[in-house]
């Protein structure tokens, strides 16, 4: 679904990716892990076109959507749940969760039936509903971290990134999204996952990469990474 | 360092011999406007550029201190260099005036109030008539400086002398810790409040500087017109103004003299065809070689590129269009700013500066940094008072409203120790931080920091007391280099003032040595001292954390408070934390942690305090607090973390 090619991303003088490429299949859930600095999240921002790739191509499908604006590879159905929550905090959460259904609004996508999806996004994330009317603003930050996931679902995309979603999250919070995150899996969503907790990020992935110093260094099916002494060594120390 | 001592001799060699190069007075009166209005813009660079505020009052400005020279001058006949002096000052005084609304109002606001505030000059002038001669205006005799009479050649040196020497003065300032300041209000005020530099005190500061050069180029530009009237200092002047800011590029000096020479020289240059024609031909050859370079070293793309090189070339063509000049002048001044402004948003020279690849000075200074001598020790240490409480928060209650964030939460931390603080996301732990730091005033309830109640004092004197922080979402001084980020942190080492650092007197000179081997010493502690001279925006998410844990330090706390400084690190960067922590309190630092990562408050806390709903649920050792079932129910889950 999701194809990216030898690509190569930064910040102004910086290149921080350099020559990345990886796939995420239709219904999968691929995993990307790495330390801080590996250009996780800089991966994440070139595929949804928040920075313009140096090199290399970005696939959507049969779609190139290499350094296209934002708002069209949105569109063309690829959510992005930022890292750090950025929620619209001055709207309500009803109101929040609408605006991710923009693009069915406007006709870019199938309109289906918003209602029922916003009525299955609250069923996914029981505390939304409870706070439906308030200010996204206003809500605590494993509230907004449901809320930024919630609206990415509302656009009904053919591939969901999530970046860090368990970031800043009470223990009870973590468990919670990584099991929304395996019953969203079952139910056929494909995601690109980037997690701080790499061995809860294998479990419900996959497929996974292993991104060192803006290089993939090694890649496998989930299984095999979590039993790969090296990875283990390197990333799945400690728990949450 | 050879290369920019050279041009700066032959700039200086220009400028000093520009009125022999060019003899007709008009073009040297012109050049005397050039210099005057560059004055005035790197002030306004100050407020605009570096502090993030909107002034449309700096017309107003340069017309108090054009006015205060012209009726001293009216009424008591006084010297030049006394009116010149008086003009600062008068101007610096209602610079301060002028800052009371940018303490309370920003962005479109601000804008209104300080419009309201170069209106009200501009009328005020024109009615106390006693005083200022209002419509007539005032006339200047030719200026006459220790007995001789300058003519226009002797007065544009005046004018350059003082352009070289605001320039000097202008530039040290603002790499000084002063600088600093400002700019750290910009990139985020609660963090510089958090930081010990006041928000309050810093932006009446860059106003009142501001207005002093606003003051200084308002009584040259009298004497060098001879004649002034308030009909001058509109509402068009100073938006003028703002257009050279943003045209020649914020943030530094050259931006604001290419500013200066655009607004004075090319509503001349439109005068005259022959001249226009040689003038777009030659920006769009600019614009179209600039372009290319940029689409090849794959800055831009082709898409992206194709308007503005089409306008320039456009604008080409049509100069050699157009049989006259005259209809056309305005249109063609406001097309060309439209497109200078669209298309380089940071400047002309902002732009040269990216198309060339040349680095700020920030990491230059950060290169040097590694060379100074290393203090004896980067983390001061603390070891007053020995044991006893350091922090007692009795019966805290915060209300917003009809939410209680903190219930009667009473908090005691002794010192030398690490206290932990968890709980739900929600539960008050980041609103105790924000009331432990002066940000909430506590409705009710009691705190105290080394036996003195802390209650009601500003985030700035609480951090001088000895308080420093770190924020949830990270609030660096993102345009500014990891480096200038813990120099902020190390404002408070600093007693040099204003003439310490425009002359670079000896004590600054020591003061800003030392702090800068300090804050490179600091970041060598966080192990962030091979990106001492980036950017703090483009450093990666773990990173930023640790940098705003160097800042901190450098405050020389007795107590920091870390939030959620594990957030969005993997495993092994985590470990990395746990260590420094510990570093941290070796140097008897008392350290209160909010954290998620159990791991993380299990190995390194003494004590754990629960929140939840605003209320203290537990309290105790981590592995009673671990094993409470309360907190189990409320935060950690059924499952073993």
């Amino acid at each position: 679904m999701l194809t990216l090619t030898n690509l190569h991303a930064g910040y102004g003088k910086v290149e921080v990716l350099h020559g990345i490429s990886l796939e995420v299949p239709k219904g999968q859930v691929v995993t990307l892990i790495g330390s801080n600095g590996a250009g996780k999240t800089t991966t994440m921002r070139a595929i949804s076109g928040m920075i313009a790739p140096r090199e290399g191509k970005v696939m959507l499908g049969d779609v190139d959507i290499t350094g296209r604006d934002s708002h069209r590879i949105a569109r063309l159905g690829l959510a992005h749940s930022p890292e750090g929550r950025r929620v619209f905090a001055t709207m309500s959460v009803n109101d929040n969760l609408l605006l991710g259904a923009f693009p069915r609004y406007t006709g870019a996508r199938a309109r289906g039936d918003i209602a029922a999806d916003l009525e299955r996004a609250m069923d996914y994330f029981p505390r939304l509903k409870e706070r439906r009317t308030q200010l996204a603003g206003t809500l605590s930050g494993g509230e907004q971290q449901m809320l930024a996931m919630a609206r990415a679902m509302m656009m009904n995309p053919e591939v969901v990134l999530l970046d860090e979603p368990s970031m800043g999250l009470a223990p009870i919070l973590v468990d919670e999204v990584f099991r929304i995150i395996s019953r969203l899996r079952a139910e056929g969503v494909t995601m690109l996952l980037v997690e701080q907790f790499a061995a809860a990020a294998l479990n419900v992935a996959d497929y996974g990469y292993v991104l060192e110093n803006g290089r993939i260094a090694v890649h496998g099916p989930a299984e095999k990474l979590k039993n790969d002494p090296a990875v283990q060594a390197a990333y799945l120390g400690g728990s949450h | 360092m050879k290369r920019p001592l050279l041009l700066a001799a032959i700039g200086l060699a220009l400028l000093v011999g520009f009125p022999f190069i060019v003899e007709n007075p008009y073009y040297i009166h012109l050049a005397q406007t050039i210099a005057i209005y560059a004055i005035l813009l790197f002030g306004l660079d100050i407020v605009v550029g570096y502090t993030g505020q909107v002034s449309l009052g700096h017309a107003g400005l340069f017309g108090i201190g054009a006015y205060t020279a012209g009726v001293l001058y009216m009424h008591f006949h006084a010297p030049l260099l006394l009116t010149i002096v008086c003009g600062i000052g008068a101007t610096a005084a209602f610079g301060a005036i002028l800052a009371l609304p940018a303490l309370r109002v920003t962005g479109p606001y601000l804008a209104m109030v300080t419009l309201a505030f170069g209106t009200i000059i501009q009328i005020l002038i024109n009615e106390v008539t006693d005083v200022t001669n209002g419509p007539m205006g005032i006339t200047f005799s030719k200026p006459v400086l220790l007995g001789m009479v300058l003519d226009e050649r002797a007065y544009y040196w005046v004018c350059s002398f003082l352009l070289v020497a605001s320039l000097i003065v202008v530039h040290r300032l603002l790499r000084s810790h002063l600088g600093r300041a400002f700019e750290a209000l910009r990139g985020s005020p609660i963090a510089s409040d958090c930081m010990g530099v006041s928000v309050y005190r810093y932006k009446v500061y860059a106003f009142v500087i501001s207005a002093g050069f606003a003051g200084l180029a308002g009584s040259l530009y009298a004497y060098s017109e001879r004649y002034i009237s308030p009909n001058t200092y509109n509402f068009e002047l100073t938006v003028l103004f703002l257009l050279a800011i943003i045209m020649g590029g914020r943030k530094t000096r050259s931006g604001a003299l290419l500013g200066a020479t655009i607004i004075v020289m090319l509503p001349k240059l439109l005068d005259d065809l022959a001249l226009f024609r040689y003038v777009s031909v030659t920006l769009a050859v600019l614009v179209t070689a600039g372009a290319g370079l940029l689409v090849a070293r794959g800055k831009t793309t082709l898409a992206r590129s194709a308007i503005p090189v089409a306008g320039s070339v456009a604008l080409a063509v049509l100069s050699f269009v157009l049989t006259s000049m005259t209809d056309w002048r305005l249109s063609i001044f406001g097309l060309i700013t439209l497109l200078v402004v669209y298309y380089l948003q940071d400047g002309i020279v902002g732009y040269v500066r990216q198309a060339l690849g040349w680095r700020g000075h920030g990491a230059d200074d950060a290169a040097q940094a590694a060379l100074l001598a290393a203090p004896a020790s980067a983390v001061s240490t603390s070891t007053a008072g020995g044991a006893g409480e350091l922090v007692a928060a009795d019966q805290v209650l915060m209300q917003f409203g009809g939410l209680k964030a903190l219930n009667e939460v009473t908090l005691h931390v002794a010192r030398g120790t690490i206290h932990g603080l968890i709980g739900p996301n929600g539960s008050g732990k980041s609103t105790m931080m924000n009331v432990l730091t002066g940000i909430y005033v506590p409705t009710a309830g009691a705190i105290a920091f080394k036996g003195q109640s802390i209650v009601g004092r500003t985030s700035a004197r609480i951090a001088l007391a000895g308080i420093a922080r770190t924020f949830q979402n990270v609030q660096l001084f993102g345009e500014m280099t990891a480096l200038q980020n813990v120099l902020v942190g190390l404002h408070h080492s600093y007693r040099s003032n204003l003439l310490d650092v425009a002359l670079h007197l000896p004590r600054f000179r020591r003061e800003e040595r030392e702090a800068t081997a300090r804050a490179y010493a600091l970041l060598k502690f966080v192990g962030l001292e091979s990106l001492a001279g980036e950017e703090a925006r483009n450093l990666p998410y773990g990173k930023q954390r640790l940098l705003e844990i160097a800042r901190a330090l450098a405050l020389n706390p007795e107590l920091l408070l870390l939030d959620e400084p594990a957030a969005g690190l993997t495993a092994p960067d985590i470990k990395e934390l746990v260590v420094i922590i510990r570093k941290i309190r070796e140097h008897g630092i008392t350290l209160i942690l909010i954290e998620h990562h159990m791991d993380v408050v299990m190995s390194v806390c003494d004590v754990v305090t629960v929140l939840d709903f605003g209320q203290k649920i537990a309290e105790g050792t981590p592995a009673a607090v671990q094993s409470d079932p309360q907190v189990i129910k409320a935060y950690l889950g059924s499952e073993a973390h």
